[in-house]
């Protein structure tokens, strides 16, 4: 469990794991700077911003607050992880919030959920690649 | 808005396309009948550097019939699916299907092709070829490969085509004995996109039993998909009322409905439901002998 916590909070994971990271660097405690190109269909655009880590309690549970602003229009939200499980084995279970605005909000509003949903379960299955089976 | 700018090639024959493709990798978009395409371009939602124009590739765009199958280009606009009164004969899901995309405008322009490769997961084609059980083939540098429908659609707006590849034909089954087709939907009044689109293929044999059925579900998944629980419910059966109505209350098993301004998740799974029971009804009353 430490070990998923750890790598669910380290920015070089992270970078690997989230859809289409170009850049997630630390800015201070517990912030980063992003860039993001990232696209569904031919919808493709890059966006940066911020992601502040909150409520950090190791190794069970942490909020991440993000922002990002680019062409296709700007996302907010935040979600919240809580990991629990015992020996080798860790469960994850995530509840995340998004806000979505601008020209991508007004015309795909329909598919924002699906979109993000597709690329959370990206992030996730990238996460096992990287040689951590999360389950749940 | 304008859209940023772009370079732009014109093949006019499929050979020349994948060799375009493949020379240009990530840089290229296809353009089909740009209906989709060019309002995302237009609001910079999509900023492709390279447009390479399937419009002038002739051969892409025909109707014939091959071993008991219909074959169409992918660059068949709509209406030319709509209006052919072969495919009517022949293939009556087809031209049934079209006649609901869109308007008039994006028919006369828009492609199957373009439209399956595009999948949108309010998208009509897609329901229609799950259904049929179509046969998808992509061409690349490398030649050709055939993708089954049911392994085609793979995601919201993600397809089974490799980024260097066409989709250039497809194929459905000429409709056999006793067959029928439906295609009912519930289009979104602004957009008229599927809030949901059932398509229904089936067959009865000569006891009147069900003998094969595909039914392809649009507008309430992320992707199209086949409704496997329906189908086996109504597989062997009289097809009678009570049947169908037990049948299509399987229509979003296993499903996590989209949910969005204009419709809850809760409501389109029940008008999938509705709508359901309509297409299967509406197909078996097509039954041809």
């Amino acid at each position: 469990m430490d070990r998923v916590y750890h790598a669910l909070t380290d920015p070089e994971v992270l970078c690997k794991c989230i859809p289409g990271c170009e850049k997630l660097v630390s800015t201070g405690d517990n912030t980063f700077e992003a860039v993001l190109a990232v696209g569904v269909g031919p919808v493709k655009g890059k966006f940066t911003g911020h992601v502040r880590l909150e409520d950090t309690a190791p190794p069970s549970h942490y909020k991440l607050v993000f922002e990002g602003k680019g062409g296709p229009g700007f996302a907010k939200g935040n979600a919240e992880f809580n990991l629990t499980g015992a020996d080798a084995q860790t469960s994850l279970h995530y509840i995340a919030q998004v806000n979505v605005g601008g020209p991508l909000a007004g015309v795909a509003q329909r598919m924002i959920h699906a979109t993000a949903q597709m690329l959370a379960g990206r992030f996730f299955a990238a996460l096992e690649k990287n040689g951590l089976g999360v389950g749940g | 808005m304008i859209p940023a700018q772009f370079d732009y090639l014109a093949p006019t024959s499929l050979k020349e396309a994948v060799a375009m493709l493949a020379q240009h990798g990530d840089r290229a978009k296809l353009l089909a009948g740009g209906h989709s395409l060019i309002p995302a371009m237009k609001l910079r939602l999509s900023q492709p550097e390279l447009l390479v124009d399937l419009g002038r590739v002739k051969d892409l765009s025909f109707t014939n019939e091959k071993d008991g199958q219909v074959r169409i280009g992918a660059m068949t606009t709509h209406y030319q699916i709509e209006s052919s009164a072969r495919l009517r004969s022949i293939c009556p899901l087809l031209p049934e299907t079209a006649s609901h995309i869109g308007d008039v405008q994006v028919r006369n322009k828009g492609t199957i092709g373009g439209s399956l490769a595009h999948a949108d997961p309010a998208a009509d084609w897609p329901a229609a070829m799950l259904a049929l059980g179509a046969e998808l083939v992509a061409t690349s540098t490398k030649g050709e490969r055939v993708i089954n429908a049911d392994s085609f659609f793979v995601d919201v707006m993600t397809t089974a085509l490799a980024p260097n590849e066409i989709l250039s034909e497809i194929r459905v089954p000429v409709a056999p004995a006793r067959s029928g087709y439906a295609y009912v939907k519930m289009a979104q009044p602004a957009s008229g996109f599927a809030v949901v689109g059932i398509a229904v293929a089936l067959t009865r044999d000569g006891a009147g039993k069900c003998s094969n059925v595909g039914i392809g579900v649009t507008g309430i998944a992320p992707r199209a998909y086949r409704a496997t629980a329906v189908e086996n419910a109504l597989k062997g059966t009289t097809l009678d009322d009570a049947t169908i109505a037990r049948a299509a209350g399987h229509v979003a098993d296993g499903i996590e409905p989209n949910a969005d301004l204009y419709a809850s998740a809760e409501y389109r799974a029940h008008l999938g439901e509705v709508y359901a029971k309509r297409a299967i009804k509406r197909a078996v009353e097509a039954i041809r002998s």
